[in-house]
């Protein structure tokens, strides 16, 4: 009886890793059921995550604050007493402010290259299972957007549009590390291929070892052919550290990206690229020197001195 | 019956399911954060019988595939799903001893998921994924295992609950 039991549970456990490398087939060769049953998923789930996003993103925020507290301490010492003004008259309206202010930055951004973009609110980040970074927008085909589209956020670029549903889309991280983007340095126009490290630095390898990076530049996207997936001269971050190891064929440099990953809530995709390259013109403007002004005291001394 | 029970359990993993796809994702947690529906099918996997455990890992995996953040191909999350219900269950299968005590709970589920995680990035891998850097996936392993150790004491007593009311009561009556 019990081997028979055996059996059966051996049988059904063959049957199921079966099944499960079926499924793996079809995916592979491109079934679209397979591809069909993730749109369904999508679209079953985005009220769900629409109406998490409107209620848990305040509290998100939060914890993410929380999480940082430990890193960043010294600097919050720091600004405590001149954030103390502000927050009081930002607490009601911080949340809307803050992707008023992104969605006003993003478009400055993109109306600088004349670049047609559709914003979108992220309505949820990737999956903490898997190891890629991702995250949800609530702007999808009916509103033109589609796979392989530039997405940028005020700062900079965010990632690629990976799939995209009717009303939702799936986009790549400039993080995640399977992502590349062909990149070139402002001002003296190297190129060089960037790749994501699951981390808010990048890594840039140069393909001309005649040419060195400094610390300081900034690198762009050099843009893909038809503008898709990249529309050229998005800024994308800036070089921390070069690798000038002897011995090496090409150049390669960390690159700390612009784009405040742990915070984004508003994004644009670019939906239609300028008929002509922004080359540098949207490389951020290095802070101007703050003037330190000059007091000049006359002292005139009085007349009849006092006793 | 065995069937109905399992079919009965559905409802209760699509909620968790949704749980984690529409709210967990809105945090942004140290580590990567963790997934509450992989603790819990795990979980739920170490409390069942070995056949129930890969049938648990099937369903569990082929509702994480159907996850629209995963880009990995249908079928993966499946396969390691059904592999670590099945060894899961497989372990403390007849040891009332293991299975009554819950810190052998807590360390199984706690292990089990930074295994399952890693299997899954060794077949992405192979299957022509991306490591990325290493340091930040050792990060990411060991934080879900540490968020495990802290989840998996609140979710138990739900858990073996609502387990024990469909599965164990009905197998004595």
């Amino acid at each position: 009886m019990r081997n028979g039991g055996d059996n059966r549970g051996r049988l059904l456990l063959i049957s199921l890793i079966v099944t499960s490398l079926f499924l793996i087939t079809l995916d592979l060769r491109g079934v679209s059921v397979i591809s069909g049953l993730r749109n369904g998923s999508q679209s079953a789930l985005s009220p769900f995550q629409s109406a998490a996003a409107t209620v848990f993103r305040p509290v998100g925020n939060f914890f993410t604050d929380l999480t940082r507290l430990g890193r960043t301490r010294g600097e919050i010492e720091r600004l405590k007493a001149a954030n103390e003004k502000l927050r009081n008259s930002l607490i009601n309206r911080k949340n809307a402010d803050a992707e008023l202010d992104q969605l006003k930055s993003v478009l400055d951004l993109a109306g600088t290259a004349k670049y047609k973009v559709v914003n979108a609110k992220v309505i949820s980040l990737g999956s903490a299972s898997s190891f890629t970074q991702t995250i949800s927008i609530d702007a999808g085909t009916k509103l033109g957007v589609r796979q392989n589209m530039t997405v940028l956020s005020g700062l900079g670029l965010v990632g690629v549009v990976k799939m995209s549903y009717p009303n939702h889309s799936l986009v790549q991280l400039t993080t995640d590390p399977a992502f590349r983007v062909g990149a070139r340095v402002a001002g003296s126009q190297q190129i060089g291929i960037l790749s994501g490290q699951g981390t808010n630095k990048a890594v840039l390898q140069l393909l001309d070892n005649q040419t060195t990076l400094k610390v300081g530049d900034v690198i762009l996207a050099r843009g893909s052919q038809n503008n898709r997936p990249f529309v050229p001269g998005v800024p994308i971050g800036e070089v921390t550290s070069v690798d000038n190891a002897a011995g090496s064929v090409t150049q390669t440099a960390d690159v700390k990206l612009y784009a405040n990953f742990s915070a984004l809530s508003v994004v644009a995709v670019v939906v239609g690229a300028p008929e002509t390259d922004p080359r540098d013109a949207l490389v951020p403007r290095a802070p101007a020197p703050t003037p330190v002004p000059t007091v000049t005291i006359y002292a005139t001394p009085s007349e009849s001195p006092t006793p | 019956m065995f069937a109905r029970r399992f079919l009965i359990s559905f409802p209760i993993f699509a909620t968790m399911f949704v749980v984690q796809e529409s709210i967990i994702t809105q945090f942004k947690i140290f580590g990567g954060g963790f997934s509450l529906f992989l603790v819990f099918a795990l979980l739920w996997a170490a409390l069942s019988s070995p056949e129930l455990g890969a049938l648990t890992g099937f369903g569990a995996g082929l509702m994480m595939d159907l996850s629209p953040t995963i880009s990995s191909p249908m079928g993966l999350w499946t396969l390691i799903m059904i592999l670590a219900g099945f060894s899961i269950s497989y372990l403390g299968y007849g040891d009332d001893n293991f299975r009554g005590n819950p810190i052998s709970l807590v360390i199984i589920v706690a292990l089990a998921v930074p295994i399952t995680r890693l299997v899954y990035l060794i077949i992405s891998l192979m299957l022509g994924g991306e490591l990325g850097s290493a340091l930040q996936v050792l990060i990411s392993l060991l934080s879900s295992a540490l968020w495990t150790v802290a989840i998996v004491p609140l979710l138990m007593p739900i858990v073996t609950r609502v387990h024990g009311v469909l599965f164990e009561e009905a197998s004595r009556g």
